[in-house]
């Protein structure tokens, strides 16, 4: 009963922080506007940064009863909450991630007219993540779905007097809508078949594949491929994630699309038969995915677009892992797809984080909303050391330069592909590690350009770095190193998951 | 990191990594307005390392020496102080050490002396890590690590594009390479379920024929992308806007041989591979052919000792091809020390006049009397003259070539071996003899510092020879997958010398000489091989296929760019196509 309450909790607290921000910001901005800048002006921010890290405590008490029980659920009425090992990835990561960009966002978002609006979608996004992690039906998995798209659309156009924030706000309203209606004709259409939203009745009513659930199953594909951004559904991806206050985009880059992730992998759980074609699937997405990822990276020079490519392509990773555990059982497969999830969220979430950190004291902190060019960064890590650092890392990471986190999970992932002894699968292993070399042809450039002995002009006149930037950094780049050494460190998170993925895809 | 069995030398291997790396963090974290501090720091962490790669050798053994726990798909992180580990990893940090003290007097002034030395240090444990490890996993990692350091440290300076270029084109092509070794590590856990090296020797029958001989040719892959063979040779002369001492240490010395030492370390378990053999033959033999005509027309100096290190590097490959693991490793020692002296002694030349065009440079002898006979010594062991070391390792490589090897391999290294001494010749006279040929005078010998790390080398390059006979127990006794021929250093020297392949090269080298000093006389003969001279002089096209393969990739990733057209209607249309294509698929496949 206790892990019980704790579930409740778990949801309920990023809620209630929601609308607690938001006012406690609108009391504060009244006494600011007649006076100078004081400590006030962070009351919202810090109000949510503590109330997420304070989630994480129900969080641990519902991960005691997770591991021995393998899984914690609790009942309203018709709703049934139900928190599994991938549920319990998805929370970790998000209030992990959530807790270092609220802290980050104190000093980001200081000066923006509507600061308490960003704390109060951040976290309503963050707890609508936090509820699709933890659903066990189709209408609340597609309900906290669109409520998650709701709350970062309109984070993406947070800057609402930029022509281009807004135009990137629609296109991503826009195509994640087309998306939302794909996924309820699904459910309809499932809805049809069985008669029941519940995922288990569902699975287990599912015997042999239908015309009516096989096109389910394409939409769902389609629907949640939108938010996953799997190609060619990819292309609202690079506007909203480099619109975005950053830390914003470290959070829709780290764990709003593999939030997609898991609600299609829910969804294909409930729909899956004989065959493994969903697996095949996934790998043919992964496959393709990870190559147009880094070709539109390699030629890109504005430094937020060109990580946001390269999540197309770290999703492909993801999807790698994944397939071969969905087509061939393969349980390194679901492990290392989750392991790299992590890793990711902390590596792209850290790499998001410095480029924003420049981004800030480049141009915004001047007033000026020009997006950091490769160009900018020249000589960045003599005036910028910290920060210059932890991209350097965070990039290097990502593109699987040991040892660092990115390359232990790359590692298990190419085991499982390996493992399947199948000669398609070790093909498209070899082509992903072809991938990651082609990954470092536009990371490596980067890199040197910040250890350059001339500086740029921007850099030598760029505002100076706050420790609100440099601390989660510091504590991102240690991390990402450390993982790197100790590559089972993270198993207590992603073995779970893995193994409720597993039990989804009948192991 | 459950469980680690601290004996004598697990610690002695764990110092031999964690110094230099320790180090490393202590020279970034001290900041560059300390440069003196930075400097005791690297030289004594360097050092130290050294110290403690010697002190390894009375534990060489067999046996695991050191085990890490790690567990699920990554195994035990395991360490072995064999012969051949111990050898390389003290050939790592005593070289490596020497750089760091020639690196005081040729970075003096260096703005970001910190990246510099903890890259240093942070290349030289991995290096030792990378030939100390058992694990396939972890030499992978260590691969990669050295991969990366080597490309910072060419990128050094950032400013110029050439260099940033040279970097990433090495840090490119070894890492393709590397997914040789990737995919081999990856094959033996898929079916042996342990990346340890002596399980997958001793077990190597196991696993299907046609999966061992793919981790074959993958290995071969990584190990000509490493060391710099055909057809990967060309990222090694571009590796030359590196810092001197750097070209000497990772591009000569210890770098570029682990391709030679992932060879002879898999060669028990690949010999029986069709093909395989063979074809590290002809890979060692292309590339010392290629690698000598090129340096006999390149004029910049670095240059020269590159391609020069390429055609030696092709002698080692071709030793593991014909079987004599000994003879490829031997070559290997005297080529790290007499290499490095090269390397290093150029280094003081180049600091001294700042040109690295040989055609500047003329008469420089008079000015730099001890560099230039250190470097003549280098220069006479590189051609092979006796009693230098290079002569007995060469004379070892080609007698094995000649008696356990095809013909026309043995022929076309002798003839390489002139074609050797030949632009050794070239090149210790167009810079220290005949007349200055621009009015570049240089600052004059080479400083303090510098001579510290020459002289040993100097002496190196007579005495290293010596070490044949202890060194054969060593390999002998702790390799046990490996058949090597015990004898002692005396009986080494007395094979090298009755034996007629001696002769033929000595005769070979002579001609090769004597072809530089008559060149005055030769020269109708040039004529037909100016079109030859041409072809050497562009890489034999290598340099444009690389050129073309890159170019290729970048129109399409441009052309790729036309697909995101930024309007929602083909956004949304991408979606839709999308749907259609996967019910497509879905419905024919079901």
């Amino acid at each position: 009963m206790y892990a019980n309450d704790a579930l409740i909790w778990l949801i309920i607290a990023p809620m209630l922080a929601s609308p607690l921000a938001y006012f406690s910001g609108k009391l504060v901005q009244r006494k600011i506007n007649t006076g100078k800048r004081n400590w006030t002006e962070y009351i919202p921010g810090v109000l949510t940064t503590l109330i997420l890290i304070s989630d994480l405590i129900p969080l641990s008490i519902c991960a005691q009863t997770l591991l021995d029980k393998g899984v914690v659920s609790v009942t309203f009425g018709q709703i049934t909450f139900h928190l599994d090992g991938i549920g319990f990835l998805l929370t970790t990561v998000v209030l992990a991630l959530g807790s270092i960009v609220s802290l980050y966002s104190l000093r980001y978002m200081r000066e923006e007219v509507g600061e308490e609006k960003y704390y109060a979608l951040l976290t309503a996004m963050i707890g609508s993540i936090i509820g699709l992690g933890c659903t066990s039906d189709l209408f609340n998995l597609w309900v906290w779905f669109e409520a998650m798209a709701i709350t970062t659309v309109m984070l993406v156009a947070f800057y609402r007097q930029q022509p281009a924030a807004l135009e990137s706000g629609v296109k991503y309203l826009v195509q994640s809508a087309t998306g939302s209606v794909l996924v309820l004709i699904a459910i309809s259409l499932v809805y049809t078949q069985v008669g029941s939203l519940s995922l288990d009745v569902i699975r287990d009513s599912v015997q042999s594949p239908s015309l009516l659930l096989i096109t389910a199953g394409a939409l769902f594909f389609i629907g949640f491929g939108v938010k996953i951004a799997l190609v060619p559904l990819h292309t609202w991806l690079p506007d909203a994630h480099s619109q975005a206050p950053s830390g914003i985009s470290a959070m829709l880059s780290g764990i709003v699309i593999e939030a997609g992730l898991v609600a299609l992998l829910r969804a294909l759980g409930s729909l899956f038969f004989t065959g493994n074609q969903w697996g095949y699937i996934l790998l043919g997405f992964g496959a393709l995915n990870m190559l147009v990822g880094n070709l539109m990276a390699l030629r890109q020079i504005e430094v937020k677009r060109m990580l946001a490519y390269s999540s197309l392509a770290h999703v492909g990773y993801m999807l790698l892992g994944l397939g071969t555990a969905a087509a061939f059982g393969q349980f390194n497969g679901a492990a290392g797809g989750f392991f790299h999830l992590a890793n990711h969220a902390l590596m792209k979430g850290s790499a998001f984080l410095a480029a924003g950190a420049l981004l800030y004291t480049l141009h915004l902190a001047k007033g000026d909303h020009a997006p950091l060019v490769v160009d900018d960064l020249a000589g960045a890590a003599k005036r910028y050391p910290v920060v210059a650092f932890a991209l350097s890392v965070a990039v290097l990471g990502l593109g699987g330069l040991p040892p660092l986190a990115g390359f232990m999970s790359k590692w298990q992932i190419f085991v499982a592909g390996f493992e399947t002894k199948n000669a398609v699968v070790i093909v498209l292993v070899i082509f992903a590690a072809l991938n990651s070399v082609l990954s470092l042809a536009y990371y490596a450039p980067l890199v040197n350009r910040m250890y350059r002995e001339k500086p740029s002009h921007l850099v030598e006149t760029g505002k100076p770095a706050s420790l609100l930037f440099t601390f989660p950094l510091i504590l991102m780049t240690i991390i990402t190193v450390i993982i790197g050494f100790y590559p089972t460190l993270l198993n207590w998170l992603t073995y779970p998951a893995a193994s409720s993925l597993m039990a989804l895809f009948g192991a | 990191m459950a469980s680690a069995n601290f004996t004598i030398p697990a610690n002695l291997i764990l110092l031999t990594i964690g110094l230099p790396w320790l180090g490393a963090l202590l020279v970034w974290w001290i900041g560059n307005s300390h440069p003196k501090a930075q400097n005791i720091l690297a030289v004594a962490f360097a050092l130290l390392s050294g110290v403690t790669a010697l002190a390894l050798i009375p534990f060489a053994g067999k046996e695991t020496a050191l085990t890490i726990s790690v567990g699920g798909p990554f195994g035990d992180f395991t360490f072995v102080a064999d012969g051949l580990g111990i050898f390389l990893a003290a050939i790592a940090t005593v070289i490596g050490s020497l750089a760091v003290i020639f690196s005081i007097d040729y970075m003096h002034g260096d703005h970001q002396l910190g990246r510099y030395y903890a890259m240093v240090l942070f290349f030289i444990g991995a290096m030792a890590g990378l030939v100390l490890t058992s694990n396939m996993l972890l030499a992978f990692v260590f691969w990669e690590i050295t991969a990366f350091c080597s490309f910072d440290l060419i990128s050094f300076n950032n400013d110029d594009p050439k260099a940033v270029a040279g970097g990433i084109k090495a840090l490119i092509m070894t890492q393709l390479g590397g997914i040789g070794l990737l995919g081999g590590a990856l094959l033996v856990y898929s079916y042996l379920g342990t990346y340890d090296i002596s399980t997958f020797l001793a077990g190597a029958n196991k696993l299907p024929a046609n999966v061992l001989s793919l981790m074959a040719f993958g290995f071969l892959i990584a190990a000509a992308a490493k060391s710099a063979q055909f057809p990967f040779q060309t990222w090694l002369p571009d590796a030359m806007e590196a810092p001197t001492p750097i070209s000497a240490l990772i591009h000569a010395a210890t770098m570029v041989n682990a391709g030679v030492y992932l060879l002879a370390r898999f060669y028990p378990a690949f010999e029986q591979v069709p093909g395989w053999t063979i074809s590290v033959i002809i890979v060692g033999v292309l590339t010392a052919l290629l690698g000598a005509l090129m340096a006999m027309v390149a004029n910049d100096l670095k240059r020269v000792l590159a391609y020069s290190t390429v055609s030696q590097l092709g002698y080692m490959v071709y030793a593991v091809g014909v079987g004599s693991i000994f003879s490829s490793q031997f070559h290997l020692l005297s080529h790290s020390v007499f290499k490095a002296l090269l390397f290093l002694a150029a280094g003081a030349v180049i600091h001294s006049v700042g040109t690295r065009d040989m055609m500047q440079m003329g008469g420089l002898g008079r000015r730099m009397p001890l560099v230039r006979l250190v470097f003549i010594i280098g220069a006479l062991a590189l051609a092979g003259i006796p009693i230098l070391n290079g002569f007995w390792s060469k004379e070892l490589v080609l007698e094995s070539g000649m008696s356990d090897g095809p013909q026309w391999a043995y022929i076309i290294m002798v003839i390489t071996a002139g074609l050797t001494a030949y632009y050794t010749a070239r090149c210790v006279w167009l810079v220290f003899y005949g007349q200055p040929r621009s009015d570049l005078h240089g600052h004059g010998d080479a400083p303090a510092a510098m001579s510290v790390a020459l002289i040993p080398l100097a002496i190196g390059a007579f005495l290293t020879e010596l070490l044949a006979g202890p060194f054969i127990r060593m390999l002998n006794e702790t390799l046990p997958f490996h058949s090597i021929h015990e004898l002692s250093t005396l009986e080494i020297f007395q094979d090298v010398i009755t034996a007629p392949a001696t002769l033929v090269a000595l005769a070979v080298i002579a001609l090769g000489l004597l072809a530089w000093f008559t060149r005055g006389f030769l020269k109708g003969l040039s004529r037909p091989t100016q079109g030859l001279v041409k072809i050497a002089a562009n890489s034999f096209g290598f340099d444009s296929i690389n050129n073309s393969i890159v170019r290729l990739i970048q129109v399409c990733a441009e052309a790729l760019r036309n697909t995101q057209t930024g309007m929602i209607s083909w956004n949304v249309f991408g979606i839709v196509g999308g749907l259609l294509i996967l019910l497509a698929i879905l419905l024919i496949g079901a």
